[in-house]
């Protein structure tokens, strides 16, 4: 897994040094930077294709938005990954909202937003295609994220962060490319902007 | 200037002629069927140049050997070809009436024989010349070249008539329904062409015969009836791909009865667009039809003809699969098709007025495909469906008077599906009646109204009213309109499906299984959540339609014909799919509901000129807009999104929106037909255009919004050279595509396809 960190908002930072010719001194405005995650593996079960049995159950793959990194479950996680399937760590009151828009323009947590942590009977990024995070593209069988849907996490450390899912497949091919047959599968890319002052502006 | 000179020259030659020979010979009259000359009949003698006859229709031979061909023919009449000594005796010869000048005869619109011009909604025939010169050896190939038809690649080769998927068009072979569909296609590659006579095309639910699945319109193929008392016709035809087409026809007609068999073979290589990937797009294929029709007179009153198909299809394929092991794995897949048909009908007309007809008809439908790993010969899958479908129609024609005909139908259907897929076995029963009323109260005006009932078992009953009419202003323009409403039937699938697919680990339950199949799963514990509560959906309803058709049929010059139908149609309740309930493995459970709304509008442009006896020309243009009402809906509340490459996001606007997927704004045909008279070849140039169209959803949104998802508009140019010889032999020469066009997005085009055959009659007399 490789993680890069891009550079975002340079106009905005470009502002915020002009402005620093002004009499009065404010502080600096440090632009937050989106963090590109890129194929985050997270293999879902193996299945009997004959008989439909779970043959090998493949663990989740948790991620601390905090660290930037994969974590073991016992740590801090914040999301874990399998498949299509996304949770959120309940435990350590992480909680999710799915908001419809585009990502650079959500510069703060919209008050429609409904926050909920996973329960026993509901995730707070529902599965199934159209439902949560992605379309099932019946046509092409494959599974492409849905544009204008950016996930809002409140993290284990209590702040918050927008993330937009890119891409289902290894390699973040364009969705023309992909073999639902051969181009492996459940490889996250996605980027997400965390705010690190537990404020609800990005 | 070529005219003026031959009249010249035969006025001439006629004077000679008439000098040298006029007490020897007699004229020769060309006449119609009515005994009226026909002034502008030429004659060809041993492939010189054609010689007009006289106003008078006659014409003095001369110099006429016995071995000379003599080739006779006029505009809108049957060419005639008669040897020299064949010639000599006679001092008239009639030529029958071309079809098209004579009227074409529907059966389809009314159920009762009707000509084109009297019928007041839309229909088209595609006569056996024009199947013949398009070289097609499967239905596909000839409907891909009519205006506003197009022949879409989902499950099989499926028609898509007025912007509306094969679901929602009724197949008919001779009249009967023909059954069989994968995943709502028809696929019109099961129907070869070599023994048709015509094709009726009926758009638009303006029938009041037809009930389910006659939502867009009707295909009537109308199989051929031997004429002569001993018919035996051989073919042979191979095109690209090693394909391969013999056939056989066979026709005794004897007393009051007739015998008609077809046994036709075809096997074919298939092709691959995508060399690179494993699996060809079209898996090589062989498929066997034999068809056998009795037609016989049991008493001056009735009427009986049985008719009976068998159809056997056997495919092989391969693909790769990748599933949750890092090497892919081939897979071979065999696949096979069986389909009977048995119609026996009885025909009943007491007197002139009455005429009764009872038909039966049964079908079976049956499909096997078995996947296996090649490694290790272990099954894949495995899937088997076996239909039954069986009707019983009573219909009842009453000639009131001169200008009212009535035909009251009442019919029964039972149908049967057992499959891997489904439960048991399962039965629909049906039950319909309709009511038609063709009403002419004065020569320039007809109507056509009916009203059609159906009773379900399982989805409720449905009236579906219509209305035609027609005005004729003159002889040459005459307005056509009919308003009609249309359904389709939640099928077997949409009802009773209880699939799971054991690799992705998802399940899909009819709606009448839903809250069973949920209830089953939770007992298990399986399901995690439940989204809609199955006993909330309701009733799956049937798909219903309004539709208008309106336009002209315009003869300004005998020469030149021009037919326009605009139509739109309003369809509500689709029925499409969507998850009901969670598993705790993430995957879900799907079943079917009523949600969408579509429309479909557009306009067909037809045109016809004659420039000469042996050169026509045609152009066909369609206009098609489609939308999804629900889509444009999310679209105007701002709630749809797309991202190109860079992985910018940005707001769909109605601006973006395409349509259904599938659809070609514009299409058109241009088709120049020309017989050479010195060789007796006719020539056949088409080319045929399919604007651009959506292919696919690619930036995540399922909808199509954006440049990218759209194939281009391609042109096929397809060429026939065809020449029927005296002695019956028929020789044909051509290829399809020939510009070598295609692409991945069109799966059904091949590319070029080069073809010759060969049709020898043995003996018709």
């Amino acid at each position: 897994m490789k993680t890069t960190l891009k550079t975002l908002l340079i106009p905005v930072l470009t502002i915020a040094l002009f402005s620093c010719n002004d009499a009065k001194e404010t502080e600096p405005i440090v632009p937050l930077e989106a963090i590109l995650v890129e194929d985050l593996a997270a293999p879902n079960d193996v299945i009997n294709r004959a008989t439909g049995q779970v043959i090998e159950t493949r663990p989740f793959q948790h991620f601390s938005l905090e660290q930037n990194q994969i974590v073991s479950e016992s740590e801090d996680w914040d999301m874990a990954f399998k498949g299509t399937t996304i949770r959120v760590n309940s435990d350590k009151g992480v909680s999710a909202a799915i908001v419809t828009g585009i990502f650079d323009q959500i510069d703060v947590v919209p008050a429609s937003a409904t926050f909920a942590q996973d329960t026993a009977s509901e995730f707070a990024i529902p599965t199934g295609g159209g439902k949560g995070w992605y379309n099932y593209n019946p046509a092409a069988n494959t599974i492409t994220p849905i544009p204008g849907r950016v996930l809002l996490v409140k993290t284990s450390a209590g702040n918050y962060t927008k993330i937009e899912i890119l891409s289902y497949y290894k390699g973040n091919p364009p969705a023309a490319s992909i073999d639902p047959f051969t181009t492996p599968s459940a490889h996250y890319t996605f980027r997400y902007i965390l705010q690190p002052d537990g404020t609800q502006k990005f | 200037m070529f005219r003026i000179n031959l009249i010249k020259l035969l006025l001439f030659a006629a004077f000679l002629f008439s000098g040298i020979n006029a007490q020897a010979k007699r004229p020769l009259r060309i006449l119609d069927k009515s005994g009226e000359a026909i002034p502008h009949a030429l004659i060809q003698i041993g492939g010189k140049k054609p010689i007009p006859v006289n106003a008078a229709g006659e014409i003095i031979l001369t110099n006429l050997l016995a071995e000379d061909q003599v080739i006779i023919f006029a505009l809108g009449y049957e060419t005639k070809m008669l040897s020299g000594q064949e010639c000599t005796g006679k001092n008239q010869i009639i030529l029958e009436e071309k079809e098209s000048a004579l009227e074409e005869v529907v059966v389809s619109a009314t159920r009762t024989d009707r000509s084109v011009s009297d019928l007041p909604m839309p229909v088209t025939v595609i006569s056996q010349e024009k199947i013949q010169q398009t070289g097609g050896i499967r239905l596909s190939e000839v409907l891909l070249e009519q205006t506003g038809l197009q022949i879409s690649s989902d499950h099989g080769a499926g028609l898509q008539m007025q912007g509306l998927d094969s679901d929602y068009i009724l197949i008919l072979l001779d009249g009967e329904p023909l059954i069989g569909r994968t995943a709502g296609t028809f696929d019109l590659d099961r129907i070869s062409v070599s023994n048709i006579e015509r094709i009726e095309i009926l758009r638009g639910p303006s029938s009041a015969i037809y009930g389910s699945e006659a939502m867009a319109g009707v295909i009537n193929i109308i199989t051929k009836s031997g004429t002569q008392a001993k018919t035996a016709n051989l073919g042979f035809r191979h095109r690209s791909f090693n394909s391969w087409n013999p056939f056989v026809e066979l026709g005794i007609q004897q007393k009051d009865w007739q015998v008609d068999v077809l046994y036709d073979y075809f096997q074919t290589d298939g092709f691959d667009l995508t060399p690179t990937v494993i699996g060809q797009t079209q898996n090589p294929y062989q498929g066997q039809t034999a068809q056998v029709k009795v037609r016989g007179q049991l008493s001056d009153k009735f009427e009986l003809s049985l008719f009976g198909r068998g159809y056997i299809e056997n495919a092989r394929g391969e693909m790769e699969v990748n599933s949750n092991s890092p090497e892919a794995s081939r897979i071979s897949m065999d696949n096979s098709l069986r389909d009977w048909n048995f119609n026996p009908t009885l025909r009943f007309k007491p007197n002139e007025n009455w005429l009764f007809s009872l038909r039966g008809m049964s079908s079976w439908y049956a499909t096997l495909a078995d996947s296996r790993y090649e490694s290790s010969g272990e099954s894949f899958d495995f899937q088997d469906f076996n239909q039954f479908y069986h009707r019983t129609e009573l219909q009842t024609d009453y000639q009131a008077n001169e200008k009212n005909l009535f035909t009251l139908g009442l019919g029964q259907i039972t149908e049967t599906v057992e499959a891997t897929r489904y439960e048991g076995k399962n039965r629909f029963d049906a039950g319909y009646l309709f009511l038609q009323h063709q009403w002419n109260p004065g020569k320039k005006v007809n109507v056509v109204s009916g009203l059609r009932a159906d009773l379900h078992s399982e989805y409720g009953g449905r009236i579906s009213p219509k209305i035609s009419a027609q005005y004729k202003f003159s002889k040459a323009f005459s307005a056509q309109a009919s308003i009609g409403s249309g359904f389709k039937a939640p099928d077997f699938r949409q009802l009773l499906l209880n699939f799971n697919n054991a690799a992705a680990g998802y399940y899909v339950f009819g709606s009448l299984l839903a809250e069973d199949g949920i209830a089953n799963l939770q007992s298990q514990g399986l399901v995690s959540q439940v989204l809609i509560r199955p006993e909330s959906l309701g009733e799956l309803k049937a798909e219903t339609s309004w539709a208008i058709n309106g336009g002209f049929r315009w003869n300004p010059d005998p020469r030149l014909k021009i037919q326009v139908n605009a139509f739109r149609n309003q369809i509500g309740n689709l029925i499409e799919t969507a998850p009901i309930a969670r598993l705790t493995s993430g995957q879900n459970v799907f079943s079917y509901f009523n949600v969408q709304s579509v429309i479909t509008q557009g306009v067909e442009i037809d045109l016809g000129y004659t420039f000469r006896e042996n050169i026509r020309f045609s152009a066909g243009y369609a206009f098609l807009d489609t939308r999804d009402l629900d889509a444009l809906e999310q679209i105007d509340g701002g709630q749809v999104f797309k991202r190109n490459e860079q992985n910018i996001t940005s707001l769909v606007t109605r601006s973006d929106y395409g349509g259904l997927f599938n659809r070609s704004r514009h299409s058109g045909n241009l088709k120049i037909s020309y017989q050479e008279y010195h060789t007796g070849i006719n020539f056949s140039l088409r080319g045929i255009y399919r604007g651009r169209f959506g292919f696919g959803d690619l930036n995540g949104n399922l909808i199509l919004d954006d440049d990218s998802e759209y194939a281009d508009g391609w042109m096929s140019m397809n060429f026939t050279a065809s020449k029927q010889f005296n002695n019956g032999i028929f020789l044909e020469l051509g290829g399809t595509n020939l510009l070598n066009t295609s692409t991945p997005n069109q799966p059904n085009n091949p590319g070029r396809m080069l073809f010759a055959g060969i049709q020898v009659p043995l003996f018709n007399k």
